[in-house]
């Protein structure tokens, strides 16, 4: 295909919100106050597991204090994540409950005309709790005989009833297994166990709900899905859908976190209602940590490959610890599934996954959806068994990925499709190039109390849930492009931007389409009454998806504007072309070689209004038959201390196939920042319980739960990123996304760099220097 | 019982009456409606908070607001005296900007930072903004931006230094 | 009901506040309310503690405007430090930088910027951490303390200062105003090393060295650590062990052992006992090589 030359995409820009959020002027839900408001303050379970005797709310409200507790609340059961079919969606909870089941779960509410009034009417409240055992493991809760959490759950309008805390499973199988690992030369398998990490998405959790005078509400809360939030709140409330209003505001980071509507939501509602006064409810962080995990995974994986370095046969055994409700646990079933075959090509495959209830925080999706910890321990074993069949990794990778014209499972089994772009190859090539790979040497050859190690990893996520059949998964986007009668262009979506510069993305494609300057391109900062449906901002799609409903969108705005043009110009339609002019600060309208014969979209547009021929606008709703992978791989060199077990990044060279990069600058944003947050899974996060109180063992504080600061990265220059050329003929204007993959790979790269100093192999994250010093000290031992 | 406390706010003289329990974070947010000072966890751990107070920087979730009496604040509203300073056009040149909500809290460090020192090395860069998390970015952009616009603002006095010449 | 009573958004505690100007004003202040008053002298460890309503204090006295708790003093042969000097006050001080080059090094590994630009010498010992960064070089320092009361003044060396986690032998009517810090003598090479989550972490475990050499016979050894016992301590067995021998690789072993047997750390939730004995090791060796070498280093510059 011909490279296309683009005006605006893959040009470096200010990015359109940038200027609000350089000067603290931009508004995110945190800042938003109202007139006439109260603050809300949430009343939280102490226990890990009890259930509610009484609860005495009077001293709270002899101060004056809204109070609220689960009597008054709708007993609709519902689940927060709107992302699946009502089939997929396991409903296990309501607003508020008598019987909790995890420390910080809400239990009652207040709201009032300070924030120190709030504390103290939750101080006021007197609640009589009857504990119950607590069920902290997973693989102890699934016994027989223990107590169990959720005596039933909800799917679509069936009730179904749970058996030892098992959640919700699933099976699924290919070829024949036993014949498969029959074939093998060499069959490893091993168990691994994730952290239990927190998303730590700088802005926590908040709700703003202001009762209206016709019985609906408007809502600013910290979410990455406008619509889900409203129809979730119709689903509780009853509220008629056109009643209630979910505005938009600045995302300061999620990362997954807020792909349900937030906990804290339906109760900022219950109590608005209550109070009949605006009231907003914002969550500490130590609250916040209380409220939201990822995925802790126990994850045995069993591959087996012949000498020829070609995999016969695979297994995989998942047992997920979701705490105290299920967010999105059967499509993560699946989804790990989907993630595991789309890594390697396995004839012959099993795979089994358990979601179990304990008395934990609830898990949710945090940045590649049960992808991290797939592929942690895909990655690993596949050097594993390289080592085995003495082959380089990277060619026993090379060997065997899914990639061109195979089939990949974006979002589980149900939605699958062809993969249609594809620069794996030159990924790992040119990586292995830039980072020195063939001279990394072997564990062995190293000595000394400072080893070096380089690793790899590659990985890839989905980019959007789209696919020839429905599937169980909802995904589709909207947009509007509206023509302003001076030429400036509205655009108005649904899909949230958590920070990732989705609306650049969108404004790009649009100007490229419509052949306008960048400038000219406002994206307004809408609510669900003025924009269609979009899904949510996940699985990496707000470019391939949303993008391409944007770029739908202003074709279509486009054909309108020529067609009228080719009536002033008095030509052909088709003989017009559209392209930004700066000296009118405009799209200008004209005809290739025929000079004076153009308007610019601002004279039509204003001409439109003139002649009474109406605005050039048009909203468009797109789901797209794909979900195209894009791929990344890490090469990273770290330097381990054997004496302190500490372990620190030197050199990263990080390739991307992300199809035509739209906006360069955030795209190795994503990269830098992907890899932050990889490499803190790999080294350092974790909230792990006190088995005596049931409670985090942090308590909520950020001060024992480590992320990587500035002085842990690497320097600029020791940190490559680079975007191979490819084109996914899918995506608007050859576009893929990019969040996800930024990420997935990076914990196995890390470990894989560890061994290849030390010669150890970990099974469990994080790699604390206190897990390293002892490994090494066990090695010397033998 | 409240007290009455004066203090400037980005050039800007406040007289307000505040409770000794009152953090100075939820006055420049509450009361003065500044509310590009971000709160995001409350004990010192994220530096979202930063403002600085008579030109150090310091965590406005853990100063009372008592405490500044008779001293000058500066926010990240009044980094600039224009439009932009050069810090923050070099956040946005160099993508150095994801969600933004820890973005006044580095640019307040880059600011102090390139007051006392023009030419910064990388470490000493690293060293200032430590106390900033950022779950975004990995913090490379922040760093090359902060680089970015130790360059412009040698250039800049160099250029005003010739002006005057 | 901890978990309800938290709320690190606002102060949820109702206190009185002074801020008095001088060092009597505050004793009298101390004088009158006793243990119901908290001392204000940073504010990054007394504010978090209110906020998870570890403390709930009735009265905050504010030391950080007493001007004359607020310096640095060469008097020859000792450094002086008023109480309330700020952490960055002393990472930017050239007497320091200069005569303590150890205790400028343990200044810049507290925190970060903000939090050095608030916390203070004083606070940072009052608050008795045994993860203090500061404490260690200090302990080795021969530092004392002054503390001041309505009643008079008294000097305490600081290794009779901590008592536990969080406890001095401040009596609740005393206010700490001074560091007195003698200068090593010449000659003496000093050391501080850290071991922490990440580049912003209290200790998992710290060390700080002084050791002077006549020839290559060990005259003066000092060693102390953080964060292996209930307060930072002095290794006194293990400095023995070096005191008036060879400085040789045979010796350093020796005291790496006894070093490890003499602290007394725990597990907790940034380390395991385990660890911290095994980094201790590591530690106190490389301490003691890097005051070796700084030590050889000065003979050379010298």
């Amino acid at each position: 295909m011909a490279k296309k030359v683009f005006s605006v995409i893959g040009k470096r820009t200010w990015r359109k919100d940038g200027v609000a959020k350089v000067t603290g002027k931009i508004k995110f839900t945190h800042d938003i106050s109202l007139p006439n408001m109260l603050y809300g303050r949430v009343l939280k379970s102490p226990y890990p597991h009890a259930r509610v005797r009484s609860i005495d709310v009077s001293e709270a409200e002899k101060i004056g204090a809204i109070c609220l507790t689960f009597k008054e609340t709708p007993k609709v059961k519902y689940n927060e994540r709107l992302v699946s079919v009502p089939e997929a969606t396991y409903k296990d909870r309501t607003v508020l409950t008598d019987k909790p089941l995890y420390v910080g779960e809400p239990v009652a509410a207040v709201a009032a005309e300070t924030e120190e009034k709030a504390q103290r009417a939750l101080e006021l409240i007197k609640v009589e709790y009857e504990t119950l055992e607590p069920l902290m493991d997973p693989e102890e809760a699934m016994k027989p005989g223990k107590p169990l959490l959720h005596e039933s759950v909800v799917v679509a309008d069936r009730v179904v009833k749970v058996e030892n805390n098992v959640a919700c499973k699933l099976e699924i199988s290919e070829g024949n297994i036993e014949k498969g690992f029959g074939e093998a030369d060499v069959v490893v398998e091993r168990e691994y166990k994730t952290n239990r990490r927190y998303h730590l998405q700088l802005e926590t959790k908040t709700v703003i709900c202001k009762p209206e005078i016709d019985g609906g509400v408007t809502v600013w809360c910290t979410t990455q899905s406008i619509h889900n939030t409203r129809i979730l709140l119709h689903q509780i409330f009853g509220i008629p859908l056109s009643k209630i209003n979910v505005k938009k505001a600045a995302l300061g980071g999620s990362f997954g976190s807020s792909i349900q509507t937030n906990t804290i939501v339906p109760i900022c509602v219950a109590l608005a209602l209550k109070a009949r006064r605006p009231v907003k409810l914002v969550y500490s962080r130590e609250e916040d940590m209380h409220d939201h995990c990822c995925y802790q995974v126990i994850l045995r994986l069993k591959l087996g490959a012949k000498r020829n370095g070609l995999l016969t046969a695979g297994e995989m055994h998942v047992i997920v610890d979701i705490g105290g409700h299920q967010i999105q646990a059967y499509p993560l079933l699946g989804c790990m599934a989907g993630w595991w075959v789309s890594l390697y090509k396995i004839p012959n495959l099993k795979y089994k996954g358990i979601a179990v209830y304990t008395n934990k925080v609830p898990s949710c999706a945090m940045r590649g959806f049960g992808n991290p910890q797939v592929t942690w321990a895909v990655e690993t074993l596949m050097d594993e068994l390289a080592e085995k069949i003495s082959m380089d990794p990277l060619e026993f990778k090379l060997k065997n990925y899914v990639g061109l014209g195979d089939i990949f499972w974006g979002q589980g089994p149900t939605v699958k499709s062809v993969i249609t772009s594809c620069g794996v190859e030159e990924i790992l090539r040119k990586g292995a190039e830039m980072v020195g790979w063939n001279k990394r040497g072997e564990p062995r050859e190293k000595r000394g109390r400072v080893r070096r190690g380089i690793g790899m990893a590659r990985g890839f996520h989905t980019s959007g849930a789209g696919g020839p059949l429905a599937g169980q998964t909802v995904d589709y986007s909207g947009a509007t492009v509206k023509v302003n009668e001076d030429g400036t262009i509205d655009y108005l979506t649904a899909l949230m931007d958590c920070g990732q510069g989705d609306y650049d993305t969108h404004a790009k494609i649009i100007a490229e389409e419509l052949g306008v300057p960048l400038r000219n391109i406002n994206v307004v900062l809408t609510d669900t009454r003025s924009t269609v449906y979009d899904v949510c901002t996940h699985a990496s799609r707000a470019t391939y998806v949303g993008g391409a409903a944007a770029l739908k969108a202003a074709r279509e705005v486009k054909g309108k504007l020529l067609e009228y043009a080719s009536r002033v110009l008095d030509v052909n339609p088709n003989a017009l072309k559209i392209k930004p002019d700066e000296e009118t600060g405009q799209g200008v309208i004209y005809i290739e070689g025929v000079p004076g014969k153009s308007l610019t979209i601002g004279e039509l547009a204003s001409l439109a209004r003139h002649k009474n021929w109406g605005t050039f606008a048009a909203t468009v709703s797109l789901r797209q038959v794909k979900c195209p992978p894009h791929f990344t791989g890490y090469f990273v060199e770290v330097e381990v201390d054997t004496e302190t077990g500490v372990v620190k990044p030197l050199r990263i060279v990080a390739g991307a196939d992300i199809g035509t990069v739209i906006n360069p600058g955030l795209a190795e944003g994503q990269m830098h920042g992907g890899f932050a947050m990889g490499l803190s899974m790999a080294l350092h996060e974790d909230t792990p319980y006190n088995p005596e109180s049931g409670d985090l063992t942090n308590k909520g504080f950020i001060t024992d739960y480590k992320v990587p600061t500035a002085a842990d990265m690497v320097d600029v220059e020791d940190f490559k990123v680079f975007f191979v050329d490819t084109h996914e003929p899918t995506g608007p204007f050859g576009a893929k996304g990019i969040g996800e993959g930024a990420t997935n790979p990076v914990a196995a790269a890390v470990v894989n760099a560890i061994y290849n100093a030390i010669g150890v192999r970990f099974y469990e994250l994080p790699i604390t220097p206190e897990k390293i010093v002892k490994a090494l000290r066990e090695k010397e031992g033998k | 019982m409240g007290e009455i406390i004066e203090f400037t706010v980005n050039g800007l003289k406040r007289r307000i009456e505040v409770e000794p329990n009152e953090l100075l974070i939820n006055v420049i947010r509450g009361k003065l409606g500044l509310t590009g000072t971000k709160y995001g966890c409350g004990i010192g751990e994220c530096g979202s908070c930063t403002v600085l107070i008579d030109g150090e920087p310091a965590l406005s979730c853990l100063t009372l607001a008592i405490e500044v009496d008779g001293r000058e604040i500066v926010t990240i509203e009044g980094i600039a005296e224009n439009e932009l300073n050069h810090i923050q056009e070099a956040f946005l040149d160099q993508g150095a900007v994801q969600c933004g909500f820890c973005t006044p809290g580095m640019i307040i460090m880059a600011k102090y930072l390139l007051n006392k020192k023009r030419n910064p090395t990388e470490k000493e860069i690293k060293e200032h903004i430590k106390g900033n998390l950022c779950r975004c970015t990995g913090y490379i952009n922040i760093i090359k931006a902060i680089k970015e616009a130790a360059e412009k603002m040698q250039n800049s006095n160099v250029k005003a230094i010739s002006k005057e010449l | 009901m901890y978990i309800n009573r938290v709320n690190t958004k606002i102060l949820p505690v109702e206190f009185k506040y002074f801020a008095p100007k001088t060092v009597s004003e505050a004793a009298s202040i101390l004088n009158r309310y006793g243990e119901e008053v908290r001392i204000l002298a940073g504010g990054t460890d007394l504010l978090v503690k209110v906020k998870q309503r570890l403390i709930e204090p009735k009265y905050i006295l504010n030391v950080k405007g007493i001007e004359e708790l607020r310096f640095i003093e060469d008097r020859s042969g000792e450094i002086g430090v008023g109480a309330a000097t700020k952490l960055s006050e002393l990472v930017g001080s050239e007497i320091i930088k200069e005569k303590l080059p150890v205790l400028h090094e343990a200044a810049e590994a507290v925190g970060s910027v903000q939090i050095r630009n608030m916390g203070t010498i004083g606070g940072n010992l009052c608050n008795a951490s045994p993860a203090s960064d500061l404490a260690p070089p200090l302990l080795v320092l021969n530092t004392s303390v002054k503390a001041y009361s309505s009643s008079g003044e008294r000097v305490i060396p600081l290794e009779k200062f901590f008592l536990g986690p969080g406890e001095t032998v401040l009596k609740p009517d005393e206010l700490l105003v001074e560091i007195k810090i003698p200068c090593p003598p010449e000659g003496t090479g000093m050391s501080f090393l850290k071991v922490a989550r990440t580049s912003m972490d209290l200790a998992k475990a710290n060390v700080a060295v002084a050791i002077k050499l006549d020839g290559n016979t060990v005259k003066l050894c000092r060693i102390a650590m953080g964060s292996v016992a209930p307060t930072p301590i002095r290794l006194f067995q293990t400095e023995k062990i070096l005191l008036g021998s060879e400085f040789t690789d045979g010796k350093i072993e020796r005291a790496v052992q006894t070093a490890s047997e003499e602290i007394k750390p725990i597990t907790d939730i940034r380390s395991t006992a385990e660890y911290r004995r095994e980094v201790s090791k590591v530690l106190v060796r490389r301490a003691l090589k890097k005051a070796y070498e700084r030590v050889k280093e000065g003979e050379i510059n010298g």
